[in-house]
């Protein structure tokens, strides 16, 4: 299954299918949850038409303060409501001192850190009564690390029981950022754990760095370590996201095409199910 | 929680760099990356109040705006899961620390409060209406109104004249009525005289239209034998605009 990020810009795109087709679609709940007039009949119009995934914004699983218990009331009605088949969430944080950010923050790499939030993770899988899917998150600076990031991802995975959303871009775009190999970084993740994958593009402002801004196409490099990837992977769902710079359908339609054409060169050659 | 204090303090003094930019040491940080978050937050607030509030971004100066943003931000510890609902907040701080006074925009509250009125009416989760017939007494059956809306009250003009100076010119008490259309969800506004206001007012609370008729003279509106008339043309207006639903059942 290859979907697509669900964004209001190319929402009547999405319903009508005539340019673009995805398998499936994903949203932020965060982005709809306790919305009414147009954009709910549009919402209903379209989850009658795709499967959903749910990918959130705001549970800051890293924060250091205590879960916000009416925040994941919202969360699970609004996933029931809508049959939502994966809940995925950042391995970051964002918000502090009870103040949100709405961007995700870097973890300290640090073992307290790994307890503090596969307890979090816990709490809410138990909360949801289902698996959460923690996303491997882009970052520009480690922060006081005293462990290496795969490490701590490994850690975490072990000590929460929860499963991971490899979002390939952000491995490239961490690699490098932080000049390692990122085939080596992948081989080291818990990849039996995978559950989702995410696909996007990304803009260099510097000749060192990399920003994870789901506003350009995805690289050949990017496709290319994805094609890499999957061949160490069961099937799972891949999605698009593309945030800024919308495209013509026709060139979002495009790269959903040769996402799946590499699932079903790589997956069926393990005689697996795609779609 | 699990949480050493010193891991605890790092993250802390991160998100506070996030919020102020103001300058801190982190033991691993690169600082010429460490920049990146602090825009890259600030940006996403910045834009998300330029979107929310469009005719005030226009109307006050660029410095002013980022000053606003800047303060509302690093002050304000923002409560709201959803961005989208953020705006509100920004208007709140804004009524509650005087910004009329400290930035010298006599007509700021007014302001914010119209285009976030829009934004919530135009979101908010549908309420779903009473029955209603659409045949009844428009003097004596009570009218059922569309209750998507908000009835606002000004001291400035800021729902019908656009430059600054003419808004400041034109100081006076004012009323505007938003609702949303049921089937497009468009947000329709429309300015009320006293009276008109008064009249939805008391309507949204089931009184019919005779008897808010006749408290009219203890509001010192001169019934100059049209009032009844005009009343009842506004209704019927209103409900081709889908305000006015029905009748009671």
């Amino acid at each position: 299954m290859v979907g697509v990020g669900f964004r209001r810009e190319f929402a009547e795109e999405m319903i009508s299918g005539e340019h673009i087709r995805p398998d499936f679609i994903e949203f932020a709940p965060e982005n709809w949850m306790n919305i009414g007039g147009y954009w709910k009949k549009v919402l209903h119009r379209v989850v009658e038409k795709y499967p959903v995934l749910c990918h959130g914004l705001s549970l800051s699983i890293g924060s250091p303060e205590a879960l916000d218990k009416s925040f994941l009331q919202y969360v699970k009605t609004f996933l029931r409501e809508y049959n939502v088949q994966i809940y995925s969430e950042h391995l970051s944080y964002s918000k502090c001192d009870n103040a949100h950010l709405y961007d995700l923050l870097p973890i300290p790499f640090r073992m307290d850190a790994v307890k503090h939030i596969a307890g979090r993770i816990q709490q809410v899988q138990d909360y949801l009564q289902r698996p959460l899917v923690m996303e491997i998150v882009s970052y520009y600076t480690p922060v006081a690390a005293e462990m290496s990031e795969v490490d701590f991802i490994n850690e975490v995975v072990k000590q929460s029981g929860c499963q991971l959303l490899l979002d390939v871009n952000n491995i490239y775009v961490n690699a490098f950022n932080h000049q390692y190999d990122a085939k080596a970084f992948i081989q080291q993740l818990p990849l039996s754990k995978v559950a989702y994958i995410h696909m996007a593009g990304h803009e260099q402002v510097a000749p060192d760095l990399i920003i994870d801004t789901h506003g350009e196409p995805i690289i050949d490099p990017v496709y290319d370590l994805f094609e890499w990837t999957i061949q160490h992977l069961q099937p799972v769902p891949v999605l698009l996201e593309r945030d800024f710079n919308i495209p013509e359908m026709a060139e979002l339609q495009g790269e959903l095409t040769r996402l799946k054409n590499i699932c079903h060169k790589q997956w069926k050659r393990k005689d697996e199910l795609v779609a | 929680m699990n949480l050493l204090p010193d891991t605890y303090h790092i993250q802390q003094t991160f998100s506070t760099y996030c919020r102020t930019g103001e300058k801190v040491k982190l033991p691993g940080v690169a600082p010429h990356r460490l920049k990146h978050y602090r825009q890259l937050v600030f940006n996403m607030i910045h834009d998300t109040m330029e979107n929310a509030f469009p005719i005030a971004f226009k109307h006050i100066p660029t410095a002013k705006w980022n000053k606003m943003v800047k303060e509302f931000f690093s002050k304000h510890a923002c409560q709201s899961y959803q961005v989208w609902k953020l705006p509100l907040e920004f208007y709140t701080y804004a009524v509650a620390h005087n910004w009329e006074d400290t930035y010298s925009i006599p007509f700021l509250n007014d302001l914010l409060a119209f285009e976030w009125a829009e934004m919530e009416v135009y979101n908010m989760e549908d309420i779903p209406a009473p029955a209603y017939s659409l045949s009844g007494n428009w003097l004596d059956t009570p009218l059922v109104l569309n209750p998507e809306h908000r009835l606002l009250s000004f001291h400035y003009p800021v729902h019908l004249v656009a430059k600054p100076k003419d808004i400041l010119k034109n100081k006076g008490v004012y009323f505007v009525l938003l609702f949303r259309h049921p089937e497009t969800g468009h947000v329709e506004f429309t300015d009320l005289s006293p009276w008109l206001a008064f009249l939805t007012e008391q309507l949204t609370s089931g009184i019919t239209v005779r008897d808010i008729l006749e408290y009219a003279p203890q509001l010192n509106i001169t019934d100059t034998g049209t009032l009844e008339q005009d009343t009842l043309a506004f209704l019927k207006h209103m409900q081709q605009l889908h305000f006015v639903l029905g009748f009671q059942q």
